[in-house]
């Protein structure tokens, strides 16, 4: 038992060593490993597919650089949809640490790979603060919250914005949280304005938000880089000329199911240990 | 094919990244650097994004652009320099206006989307009916029997015995498969946030860098 209480006591090191082998191997040698799409997700791919062509749906690009891993792919995979279906795209950002560049980045991505026109087939409003009070002041009038777009060209002159004065001509929002500003865009905005609202958020926040679908608050949640994977499946499976293009979070995933081995590994080995030393601890008493 | 170093952006990126991971071996100064570093420039960033995005849009322009139209903008302003006035102990009693405002419009706003938005709403969702599909009533009384069960071990005005301890207990084993479930969540948030790093360090940064140097 002398070996197993020398394993206890581990050095954690060892541990983080093992984790980053499990990680970095599948991000130089990608596996390709499937992606199974559940409900949740289908649910707001599904409703993006019914807004006709021509029609407005915002996104709220309500998070910063640190969750850009699980985010930034799910921006990328609703943009694309909405560009193939000839969606305008309303981004903003209520989220203050990062979230309005979070926005630019994403939107530049999108015009270097599907050759859009800022302004026209998308607009960035840029970032505002107040969140509740931006939130409801954009029910009554979009223009007075974001007079101009991240540009500084007033939103009247902008293409994209034509006819979408407020909520009313907006026909779905998504908010990308990682705050309680999700919460907001749920039991504000839906609950007060009906606008039909979706979530894509962090794998951390993601528990508290299929409450609200299960309610019928919420559209759908995306949750985590898993979310943002099976939407990156379902926009290359209906538009496969858009399959070749950067797909992060299902690269990702390769690298979550091997570090989720390594982790479980570790959970069972330490307990087997526990219990065993425990065991022998009390035949010697 | 042409081959380029990593550019200034990627090698400070990489250095800051490296600089805290360091802190997995142990503490040392240059994860200190990075994390001053960090902080200092999320204050200033904040502080530049609030003004060009929020203050010269919707208070400054409008404000001294066309003053007569936009007059009640003073209003805000004025509200938002007397909080500044804290600083000045012998008037620092005026700043408590201004939060007087602040917490009464939020409470007035939060009061209704909490009550509007969330207790109604999700109190709805949990009225779900029991003459549908057998599968479907399983799960509907998964649902209803659980929030019974995890409202009741958070009644503590009377002693959980009788009926109320084994109703209580059950409510401790939702509440550990909902923390078990929020733990994964939270493992697979957290292995994200390593992914993004890693892929960045390996993709952005060191496979340029190997390639420019071996040719």
């Amino acid at each position: 038992m002398k070996l197993a209480q020398k394993l206890l006591l581990i050095d954690r090191r060892i541990i983080f060593l093992v984790v980053f082998i499990g990680a970095i191997i599948p991000i130089i040698r990608p596996i390709g490993l499937a992606v199974d799409v559940s409900r949740p997700v289908r649910n707001v791919f599904e409703r993006v597919e019914q807004i006709e062509s021509g029609d407005a749906l915002m996104i709220s690009f309500d998070y910063g650089p640190s969750d850009g891993p699980e985010l930034d792919p799910m921006a990328n995979a609703i943009m694309r949809h909405c560009v193939k279906r000839g969606v305008r795209v309303i981004g903003l950002s209520l989220f203050p640490l990062g979230g309005v560049d979070m926005a630019i980045g994403r939107m530049l991505e999108l015009e270097r790979d599907l050759q859009v026109e800022n302004g026209v087939d998308y607009v960035n409003l840029g970032y505002k603060d107040g969140g509740q009070a931006a939130m409801k002041a954009m029910g009554e009038n979009i223009a007075a919250v974001f007079p101009t777009d991240s540009r500084g060209v007033p939103v009247d002159e902008l293409p994209a914005m034509q006819n979408v004065r407020n909520y009313n001509n907006v026909r779905m929002a998504i908010s990308l949280a990682t705050s309680v500003l999700g919460e907001w865009w749920i039991n504000l905005v839906n609950a007060q304005f009906g606008v039909d609202v979706a979530i894509g958020t962090t794998a951390v926040s993601a528990p508290k938000y299929y409450a609200f679908m299960e309610a019928k608050q919420a559209i759908g949640v995306i949750g985590g880089m898993k979310g943002a994977s099976e939407y990156e499946e379902l926009v290359a499976r209906a538009y496969p000329d858009l399959a070749d293009l950067s797909r992060t979070a299902t690269m990702g995933m390769d690298v979550q199911s091997i570090v989720h081995l390594v982790i479980i590994f570790f959970i069972l080995f330490g307990n087997v240990i526990f219990i065993l030393t425990r065991r022998s601890g009390k035949e010697a008493k | 094919m042409e081959l380029q170093l990593p550019g200034i952006g990627e090698w400070v990126a990489a250095f800051f990244t490296i600089a805290i991971f360091s802190f997995l071996y142990r503490d040392n100064i240059v994860y200190r650097f990075a994390e001053s570093v960090f902080a200092g420039v999320s204050f200033g960033y904040y502080v530049g994004l609030a003004k060009i995005n929020t203050l010269d849009p919707n208070l400054f322009r409008p404000l001294f652009g066309d003053f007569s139209a936009n007059w009640p903008l003073v209003i805000p302003f004025a509200l938002g320099l007397m909080l500044y006035l804290r600083y000045i102990p012998k008037v620092a009693w005026v700043a408590n206006w201004s939060l007087a405002v602040y917490i009464g419009y939020y409470i007035g706003v939060n009061l209704i989307q909490r009550i509007h938005g969330e207790i109604i709403p999700q109190a709805k969702g949990t009225m779900l009916p029991l003459n549908v599909a057998f599968g479907q009533v399983l799960g509907n009384l998964v649902i209803i029997v659980g929030v019974l069960a995890v409202l009741i071990y958070f009644f503590f005005s009377s002693p959980h015995r009788g009926p109320l301890k084994p109703t209580a207990r059950l409510g401790i084993y939702y509440l550990m498969i909902s923390f078990g479930a929020s733990f994964g969540y939270t493992v697979m948030g957290r292995v994200s946030l390593l992914i993004g790093r890693l892929t960045f360090i390996v993709n952005d940064w060191a496979r340029p860098l190997i390639e420019s140097v071996t040719g």
